[in-house]
């Protein structure tokens, strides 16, 4: 019963009376002066990198996973050793929330000293002065880089970054789910046909999907693109695709995804650029297609082993992937320290001991002494990824120029009108004809 | 007169008139030399970045480049050719009219509980209020995200799969986390029902009243200020809603839009698209909706708030 109530009341009532003003103005001032001061000092620390006990400290950050932050972080570790008096501060994350992060930083001119970027970045990032020219850095050697992929750093004459590996897309699979289902395995020229109908047979055989849903990743459609002598973009920077082309990829995978063939909506909404976050990696589905350097991280999500395969080709036999600069370094045009920032990305690429234990974790080094000495020295997974490019080096097309700059929010565009489709909202049509709408958008700003 | 001061003091918390009185210059005086860190705070650090943010939402502005200046084409892209920022304006509404009456629903419930309960009452108090102090985290967003989704705890308890991956259930699921945070608004509920003055309940009683006819006739009129108080507050918190989506979605506001709530999505525009004057568009007129509803509810509370004051005169 509400009768019960305690003289104890919460919240507590004021007692006590105000005491009157007696403090003089002058006190006053003294006292308010002192708490604006406190204030406006606590909030001067803008977390720059600065020095740290007499030591440089720099921050560098990347996207990977776990594999790739541990040997990072070891040759990190040896880069120190060598520089005592440099201190590196490291920090990943998943593509996508890095992506963003990374943005945030460089719009607010708090861009990390060192930092990975993608292909995808280059354009936006140099045109927008956050990156150093790195020509003028001495510290970096390029002399022994392959010609053609260190022009992909090159923007309007200046090298604003260097690639730090090749990479190319593949399909990756549960080596033992697909060898005991007894479906053929994937061969080199395979088209997107005979793929379609590996993965009806090994929904029917494996009871799992074939595959995670490509209707979602812009990076297969491009392959699928390029299988027909199309592209992405034109080199007018405009759209080289039409609605027609998108409907029809997206008729084609929404198709396998209601056979079952591919993985449901449900699975390919939780993507977020992890390979943890996949079908595959989830062990929902037999295979996925990804780049080959950071397919690595399935190694520990697929206790049965994973095997590397080249993309289906276009019906004619026109390959569609190819080879791409997988990563680049960059370093923060108002860095504090552009020599020291130099210096590290100098040693990730072109010292031996780091090369060792980075492998091939980003990709086949772009530094040909190196390439050549460590081939053989590779071990495991590294070897993988370097006997998957040998296989499929020599009958790739050409890459296709750096994407402009609106593609970086087409990608997640791309994604979001497809979840439209596979949870059936939209017709593929529709969703094709939005997706052009919203990227002509895009690319005209 | 009790109840009147309830929400006037939570609000302002103003001292009453001291006895003696100093001049009134220099009482002005030192109330501005006190005020000035937080007008000076407020100045910097709200109303500047405010201008800033009005003058961007009429350009196009990618953080990297200067912003060019184009006029109202933000306002009228958002209205009428941008299909996803309607998706978001819907999916917002729809979420602030599930969560908000569930949220107050259960925090008056658990309010009018722990007011007739005897014994732990502050531990009963300090655990319902603790998820609001949590709730706002990250972290335990994250954890919602793994209890609902496929192979997550919900999933194996009742079999239903991934409540998240749902289109039509992850909206709710996110407004569940919400509800749960029903803390502050029971706190406020609380001591709104303690300034209740127990006579009207003993005279209900004398005259044979029902408990549920008290609590219509006495506990509701006298709480209304205090129930009015926290609707306000937390419709202009539900339209706000940005964690919960962020992190149960990936950031993305999926599967396939459900939860793209308006700040996701302002967010996704400024951030991920770096369509800086766009999101400020969104910005500001989530603000000038969010003080239009505001003024509707302040409207409408003519008809049904009851203060006591004015039923004395």
């Amino acid at each position: 019963m509400p009768g019960n109530r305690t003289r104890k009341s919460w919240p507590p009532r004021r007692t006590a009376k105000p005491r009157p003003f007696r403090t003089t103005t002058a006190t006053a001032t003294l006292l308010a002066l002192c708490a604006a001061a406190t204030a406006l000092t606590a909030c001067s620390d803008t977390g720059e990198s600065s020095s740290a006990g007499g030591n440089v400290v720099l921050r560098y950050t990347w996207w990977g996973n776990p594999d790739r932050a541990a040997r990072t972080q070891e040759a990190v570790d040896l880069f120190q050793k060598k520089n005592p008096d440099i201190v590196v501060q490291t920090s990943f994350s998943g593509y996508d929330a890095y992506k963003q992060k990374l943005a945030t930083q460089a719009a607010g001119g708090d861009a990390p000293d060192v930092m990975q970027l993608d292909y995808r970045m280059i354009d936006q990032y140099a045109s927008g002065g956050v990156l150093l020219d790195l020509g003028k850095q001495q510290a970096v050697r390029t002399e022994e880089f392959d010609r053609g992929l260190l022009a992909t750093g090159v923007v309007d004459g200046k090298q604003y970054a260097v690639p730090q590996a090749r990479g190319t897309e593949t399909v990756v699979y549960d080596t033992k789910a697909w060898e005991s289902s007894g479906v053929e395995k994937p061969r080199k020229g395979w088209t997107w046909s005979d793929w379609a109908d590996a993965m009806r047979a090994l929904a029917e055989r494996t009871g799992k999907p074939g595959a995670t849903d490509p209707g979602q990743s812009e990076d297969a459609f491009e392959v699928w693109l390029r299988g027909q002598g199309k592209a992405l973009y034109t080199k007018d920077r405009e759209l080289g695709f039409t609605a027609d082309d998108l409907t029809r990829w997206w008729t084609f995978t929404d198709k396998l995804r209601r056979e079952g063939a591919v993985a449901p909506a449900e699975q390919t909404t939780q993507l977020d650029g992890t390979v943890e976050n996949t079908p595959l990696g989830r062990g929902k589905s037999v295979s996925d297609f990804n780049w080959d350097a950071p397919s690595s991280g399935y190694v520990a999500l697929v206790p049965t082993g994973v095997t590397l395969a080249p993309m289906p080709s276009g019906e004619d036999g026109t390959p569609g992937q190819y080879f791409k600069p997988s990563m680049f370094m960059g370093v923060a045009a108002d860095s504090g320290h552009p020599e020291e920032s130099a210096k590290l990305i100098d040693f990730m690429l072109n010292d031996r001991e780091a090369a060792k234990i980075l492998g091939a974790t980003r990709g086949i080094p772009v530094n040909e002494s190196i390439r050549t000495t460590l081939a053989p020295e590779l071990k495991d997974f590294d070897k993988t990824v370097a006997d998957y490019q040998a296989s499929v080096d020599g009958t790739l097309n050409a890459p296709p120029q750096a994407p402009p700059s609106g593609d970086s929010a087409l990608q997640t565009t791309f994604q979001r009108d497809y979840d439209q489709v596979s949870y059936e909202r939209l017709s593929p049509r529709e969703a094709a004809e939005n997706y052009i709408t919203e990227a002509k958008a895009e690319l005209r700003s | 007169m009790t109840t009147t001061e309830i929400p006037a003091a939570a609000r302002t918390g103003k001292p009453s008139t001291p006895p003696k009185r100093p001049g009134k210059r220099q009482r002005e005086g030192a109330a501005w030399v006190f005020l000035s860190p937080w007008v000076l705070g407020a100045a910097v650090l709200t109303l500047l970045p405010m201008a800033v943010s009005l003058y961007l939402s009429f350009t196009d502005y990618d953080l990297f480049n200067p912003p060019q200046w184009v006029g109202l084409r933000n306002y009228t892209q958002m209205f009428t050719e941008d299909p996803r920022y309607w998706r978001s304006v819907v999916a917002t509404l729809t979420y602030v009219v599930i969560a908000v009456p569930l949220q107050l629903g259960l925090a008056l419930v658990v309010a009018l509980a722990l007011k007739s309960m005897r014994r732990g009452k502050g531990f009963y108090r300090s655990a319902f209020y603790a998820p609001s102090l949590l709730g706002a985290s990250m972290s335990i967003a994250l954890v919602w995200r793994a209890i609902f989704n496929d192979g997550g705890t919900v999933d194996n308890l009742l079999g239903t799969g991934g409540w998240v991956n749902k289109p039509g259930w992850a909206l709710f699921t996110v407004a569940l986390l919400t509800v749960w945070q029903f803390g502050a608004p029971m706190v406020i509920f609380l001591a709104g029902l303690q300034q209740i003055p127990t006579e009207l309940y003993e005279a209900a009683a004398v005259d044979g009243a029902s408990r549920w006819r008290q609590f219509l006739s006495i506990t509701v009129p006298m709480l209304s200020p205090v129930i009015f108080f926290n609707l306000v507050l937390q419709t202009i918190q539900a339209f706000q809603v940005f964690t919960p989506a962020f992190a149960v979605s990936a950031g993305k506001g999926g599967p396939a839009d459900s939860t793209l709530f308006y700040t996701l999505y302002l967010y996704d525009r400024g951030f991920v698209a770096s369509h800086m004057g766009y999101a400020s568009a969104m910005a500001w007129t989530l603000l000038l909706v969010i003080g239009a509803v505001t003024a509707v509810l302040f409207r409408t509370s003519r008809s049904w708030v009851f203060y006591a004051s004015e039923g004395d005169r």
